[in-house]
């Protein structure tokens, strides 16, 4: 396969987002307003005592913080497009380019993404300046690195299916934001699944929005004990496959709606 | 993998090739209001729509082909079909030696395609960065992709706005900019969908010439989908004529002038005013001054009898005769339905 198209996409997209300086420089200062929040809101809970069992507030703060950060690459959802298209009618035009559409949102998003990781770092630096952050060991911040990666896929794979939606409904806006809600919750962005009690917090830790946010959130603070990296890994290796697999068969039936009902 | 040079299809051979084409939408049956609304989402009934009808056709290389009919006479789904996004219910297609939709991205290489309601640029990007995007899909040369694109700045005068983001672009601007983009890859085949819709008559005149030039020096085949019946006369000598999804007439754009143009109007400038003028033979008159516009069947009575009987009862003191122009032929078509010009003319051969 030619990737030379897909690499241009990436770039274009990088680009074209660049463009938006005004948007770049609000996404950080949103950031630091939330990470000044957040310390605020798990001080005053850790002074009530109302902390989870086994994190210490310095874990908690890093956790918080480290999840606002990954947020502004998981956040980005370059298959939003599919939906806008679909709804626009442009699809048709797209699919007659000699490309694999799929392929092209992920570079889409990838441009994006990048762009995203960009600003990580000032968005560190100036969240530096209001809290501490943990740094763990670098063989530590490898494997928080690839499960990263592991849960950006899983992100991607479970919004390419969100907008896939689009194909048979046209209208996706209120599915779009009760899966948002559920995941945001779920996956660990907002508070560690270990605060689900018992039976309730093992579901919410199998199920596939945990593999997003709270996989690599549990490896960076250490919350995940040596010999359960690597099943944890596993299981997002899993969530891919499940979705990939998911994900390219919904893509032929869409494609398949298309040819069949003309866009 | 466009190679650059153009596929001239060998011998004569037919670039373009439909049987029997034919696609019928199903679509589940909607009843009104709320309830019915609720009910059609249990509802298992659909309901078939025919938009195209057994199209039959043949293009060689190199011809410029006016595809025209009314709305929802199903041209966009034929070129959807030969684009290879729509699969047909039946029949066959053959585009540069490839079946569109069972090899749609093998096909996507041969077409260009330029929709004048919607623009493939990138939107945020200035016009030249959509340009580099698609030297990188079709993986064009890069001294074709140079060579394409000064010949194309220069012919459509893309100098001043090349550097311009396209949302800032005026219509005609954008127009020029989506039509560098269909073809940059030198397709063998290009598809215009109304390509000339909402442009002053100066954008309009720009992108004539561009598309008479390319398939002039190029060879490049053009289908061309419109509207604007200017842009037919000025460029195509063929037509492609379809109604309700069925094709009524293939053939030279004078041929259907003769065919269905049958009414002509003798305009009569009279000596001195008449209120009416009133001549056997003539189906509507219409008088202003001393000009009187006489319409008539020519198939009923002949120019040189009609003018015969009006200067017989006339001072006259300028005749002439007006042909009819390829909108009011098809005008009259689209009213009065294919068969009824035609079953008149049969009738008088």
């Amino acid at each position: 396969m030619n990737v030379a198209p897909y690499v241009e996409f990436a770039k274009k997209a990088f680009a074209r987002e660049a463009t938006y300086r005004a948007e770049v420089v609000t996404n950080v200062g949103s950031l630091v307003v939330r990470v000044y929040l957040l310390r605020s809101l798990w001080t005053a809970l850790y002074a009530q005592n109302a902390a989870p069992p086994g994190i210490p507030m310095h874990a908690m703060i890093t956790y918080a913080t480290v999840a606002l950060l990954m947020s502004l690459v998981l956040e980005i959802d370059g298959t939003r497009a599919i939906r806008e298209r679909v709804r626009e009618g442009t699809i048709a035009t797209d699919l007659m380019k000699p490309i694999s559409l799929p392929l092209y949102f992920f570079s889409d998003g990838l441009g994006q993404t990048l762009l995203g990781a960009l600003l990580i770092v000032p968005s560190l630096l100036c969240a530096l300046l209001l809290v501490r952050v943990d740094v763990p060991s670098p063989g530590v911040l490898a494997l928080f690195a690839l499960s990263f990666a592991l849960g950006y896929a899983v992100n991607f794979f479970l919004n390419f299916l969100m907008n896939s939606v689009a194909f048979w409904t046209l209208e996706t806006f209120a599915l779009q934001l009760m899966v948002r809600w559920v995941s945001d919750l779920l996956s660990g962005q907002i508070i560690p699944l270990s605060f689900f009690p018992g039976a309730l917090g093992r579901i919410v830790n199998d199920l596939p929005f945990a593999a997003i946010y709270s996989t690599p959130l549990r490896i960076y603070i250490g919350q995940l004990p040596q010999s359960e990296i690597g099943p944890a890994l596993a299981a997002q290796a899993l969530w891919i496959a499940g979705f990939g697999a998911a994900a390219t068969v919904v893509w032929r039936l869409a494609q398949r709606r298309v040819v069949v009902q003309g866009g | 993998m466009s190679d650059g040079a153009h596929r001239r299809s060998p011998g004569g051979m037919p670039i373009i090739e439909t049987r029997d084409l034919r696609k019928v939408f199903r679509s589940v049956k909607r009843t009104p209001g709320a309830l019915g609304a609720l009910k059609t989402l249990f509802s298992r009934e659909t309901v078939e729509r025919v938009a195209v009808e057994g199209i039959t056709m043949s293009l060689e290389a190199g011809e410029l082909v006016g595809y025209i009919g009314p709305n929802g006479a199903g041209k966009s789904t034929t070129i959807k079909m030969l684009t290879g996004i729509l699969v047909p219910t039946s029949g066959s297609a053959v585009v540069a030696g490839i079946v569109p939709w069972a090899e749609r991205k093998r096909n996507a290489r041969n077409i260009g395609v330029v929709f004048g309601q919607r623009s493939q640029l990138y939107w945020d990007l200035p016009l030249v960065e959509s340009f580099e995007l698609l030297r990188a899909i079709y993986s064009i040369p890069q001294a074709r992709y140079r060579k394409n694109l000064a010949d194309f700045t220069a012919l459509l005068e893309m100098d001043d706005f090349l550097q311009t983001p396209v949302r800032q672009l005026s219509l005609g601007q954008r127009m020029r900019g989506d039509f560098a983009a269909a073809l940059l890859h030198d397709p063998p085949i290009v598809y215009l969908d109304e390509p000339t819709i909402g442009l002053d008559v100066v954008a309009k005149e720009a992108i004539r010439t561009f598309v008479a030039e390319l398939n002039r020096d190029r060879g490049t085949t053009f289908i061309l989908t419109t509207h604007d019946l200017a842009d037919v006369e000025r460029l195509c000598r063929r037509i492609v004529l379809i109604d309700e999804g069925k094709l009524v007439y293939d053939g030279p754009v004078e041929g259907l002038k003769e065919q269905y143009g049958t009414h002509r109007t003798l305009v009569v400038t009279l000596a001195e005013p008449h209120t009416g003028v009133d001549v056997v033979g003539v189906e509507s008159v219409e008088v202003e001054g001393v000009v009187a516009r006489l319409r008539f069947d020519r198939s009923a009575v002949s120019a040189e009898q009609l003018i015969r009987r009006v200067t017989e009862a006339y001072a006259v003191t300028d005749l002439s005769i007006e042909e009819p122009d390829l909108e009011s032929v098809i005008r009259r078509i689209y009213r009065d339905g294919y068969d009824a010009p035609r079953a008149a003319a049969e009738r008088v051969t």
